[in-house]
């Protein structure tokens, strides 16, 4: 039976959650950007704009302790970080660009070593997805098999209706759990007609094919002539929904310190900067050719999945505008 | 300071006025890359979108001809131009579009030895002004959606370019937001003033785009990418954070040409220019100097004499 919440009750559905102390994580105006942050009442909620980070920082956060360190009279006493403290977390308002990522990175995170930092989160936490109907220019979901409507990685979906209100679609069992722990905010019923997605100036693109181009085409001048210009900072990378490079420092005193997990990127000169002072990836184009190579290709012959979710936001972002859209458009094309 | 009324001040900047500029840049690159004057051109070409341009380096005519300067043409191409950064320079001199803020970067990059001024053939653009970030992208540009930093132009002619390509106009009475943003802030009690900053750094994911983008952030080891010892925090904390966007602002002082590439990239809002343009003040009063407009022999905080002001040694 399908089911429908208002606006209202969505709001009122963080209340409660806020009061039953779980981490409510969500859309929300901070400073002049969006960003998913920690709502602390229903009123938070803002889903008139893509926050400008995808929500991939909610299971692999932009920076956190792993351990500490200190030497205790003579003898190093390492703890480590207690993750059973991590708190139950309820995701809600992402759009499907966002909600699909953990359905891609789960993948890799629980490969031959085991990210319990990532799983842990991931295991408490719920996804309340939410149907775009809010793309620009530079989205491009469509291209890469995803949708506006697309349920991927979401547990619970809403679909935004003409009055207001949404659907409701229960999709795994986190998402069943949190609508009966809270059945008096859900009314059974179709509602209204769904608002209408917007258009996509990207066509489906054939991954199969742009992923055999790239097999076949390790060296090649487009590499030079689309990423000549990439001034090799971190920010694609870093506001990417899949992207999940991350580094490790040390951070404190020989006898104090802290061990920090961070994002990284292949854009940074010194990402494959060997210790012997050899760089694998000495130019830039290689670099951003490993970023399309991995999304388009080593990922899918890993785990057979894209990884890329056609949010935009890299295109939105790029200091000098390369549009990763419009090179897989070229590499679409090409037939050799 | 607008109340004086100058003939070449409109209410809006019609697309015509980019394709001038348009015109007259694809006319000269064509013509220098034919007579073999250069190896390529850093230019602007159309991006796939909707009023979006890229930087390119053009090499032949055909691509020269596809060249553009509209609105979208933001990006302060000179960064192309150092060593340290993508060094296009070492195939042969090179022609570079140049807007009158670009202008000053090409300047001090002279300044500090990173550029010859026979090495490059500068086309320069008689700038009306840029779109800001975010805006709508309509092709004109109005009091609505012109950057920030143009509204407080005061280089609209390139000086010590090549050729100029484009006449000069302005949008009229545009209020200067970010002096009086400089204002606002500078009249903060310094607690206050503290927190909006470190507000502001919190937010900072330390992509490094606003190093990136900088022709001054040429440094082939940054302090920030230290590690052994590490001279400032690199994870994306607010004591780093902190620590790397003041160790930046001092490095460029005497030194930003004001271009604002910095705050425009920062994925995150952060407005950097401010810090800048505070650094080049504290230059401006110190020194009487202001950075990059035209290439000298040496910048105040390279040298030494018996005169400078020496009150902030307390």
């Amino acid at each position: 039976m399908p089911q429908i919440i208002t606006e209202q009750n969505l709001r009122n559905l963080i209340d409660l959650l806020v009061k039953e102390a779980k981490l409510v994580v969500g859309p929300k105006l901070s400073g002049s950007v969006v960003l998913y942050e920690p709502l602390t009442a229903g009123s938070d909620l803002t889903l008139d704009a893509l926050p400008r980070r995808s929500s991939k920082e909610l299971f692999f956060p932009i920076c956190e302790d792993i351990l500490s360190y200190k030497r205790e009279n003579g003898a190093m006493k390492v703890n480590d970080v207690d993750r059973s403290k991590f708190p139950e977390t309820v995701l809600i308002g992402a759009p499907p660009c966002d909600a699909g990522s953990p359905a891609i990175l789960d993948a890799v995170m629980s490969w031959d070593y085991k990210d319990e930092f990532y799983l842990e989160r991931r295991r408490k936490s719920t996804i309340v997805g939410i149907a775009c109907t809010k793309g620009d220019d530079a989205c491009f979901c469509r291209a890469v098999g995803l949708a506006p409507d697309a349920e991927a990685g979401s547990d619970l979906f809403l679909t935004p209706l003409k009055d207001g209100s949404y659907a409701c679609k229960a999709v795994t069992e986190k998402g069943q759990a949190l609508v009966a722990a809270h059945k008096n905010l859900f009314a059974e019923g179709a509602g209204a007609e769904p608002v209408a997605f917007v258009d996509q100036a990207v066509e489906k693109l054939d991954l199969v094919k742009i992923k055999k181009w790239l097999e076949d085409h390790f060296e090649d001048p487009l590499w030079e002539k689309i990423a000549d210009i990439c001034v090799g900072c971190g920010a694609c990378a870093f506001i990417c929904p899949a992207c999940h490079c991350f580094d490790i420092n040390d951070e404190g005193s020989t006898d104090d310190g802290v061990r920090r997990k961070h994002w990284d990127a292949c854009g940074f000169a010194k990402f494959t900067n060997h210790a012997s002072g050899h760089n694998p990836r000495d130019v830039q184009n290689k670099r951003y050719r490993n970023r399309i190579m991995h999304k388009f290709k080593y990922y899918d012959d890993k785990f057979g999945k894209t990884l890329c979710t056609g949010c935009g936001r890299c295109i939105r972002a790029c200091p000098v505008g390369i549009d990763i859209a419009e090179i897989l458009e070229t590499i679409n094309t090409k037939h050799d | 300071m607008n109340a004086k009324a100058n003939k070449n001040q409109v209410t809006s900047i019609e697309p015509a006025y980019y394709q001038a500029i348009t015109e007259a840049i694809r006319k000269e690159a064509v013509q220098i890359l034919k007579d073999e004057t250069v190896v390529g051109v850093v230019g602007y070409l159309p991006g796939r979108r909707k009023g979006t341009a890229s930087p390119a380096l053009v090499t032949t005519v055909e691509e020269a001809e596809k060249l553009i300067f509209s609105p979208a043409c933001v990006n302060n191409l000179s960064v192309y131009l150092t060593k340290a950064k993508k060094g296009v320079l070492k195939q042969g001199k090179v022609g570079i579009v140049a807007k009158g803020c670009d202008m000053r970067a090409l300047a001090g990059l002279m300044t500090e030895s990173q550029l010859q001024r026979e090495d490059l053939f500068i086309i320069g653009v008689v700038c009306p002004g840029v779109y800001g970030f975010g805006v709508e992208r309509t092709g004109t540009v109005t009091e609505a959606n012109i950057a920030r930093k143009c509204r407080e132009c005061t280089v609209h002619m390139p000086e010590g370019a090549d050729v100029a390509a484009g006449t000069h106009a302005e949008l009229a009475d545009l209020t200067p937001e970010e002096a009086e943003e400089m204002a606002r802030i500078e009249a903060m009690p310094q607690a206050e003033r503290w927190a909006f900053w470190k507000e502001h750094f919190s937010r900072c994911i330390r992509c490094m785009a606003c190093r990136q983008v900088c022709p001054f952030c040429y440094c082939e080891q940054c302090l920030c990418d230290k590690n052994r010892p590490q001279a400032v925090e690199s994870s994306p904390r607010p004591a780093g954070n902190m620590a790397w966007h003041l160790v930046r602002a001092m490095h460029l002082a005497g030194r930003c040409g004001g271009c604002a590439e910095c705050e425009r990239v920062c994925p995150m809002d952060i407005p950097l220019n401010l810090l800048n343009r505070r650094m080049a003040q504290e230059l401006k009063e110190l020194y009487d100097f202001e950075a990059g407009l035209t290439p000298v022999e040496k910048g105040p905080l390279n040298e030494y004499k018996e005169n400078d002001d020496q009150s902030f040694i307390k």
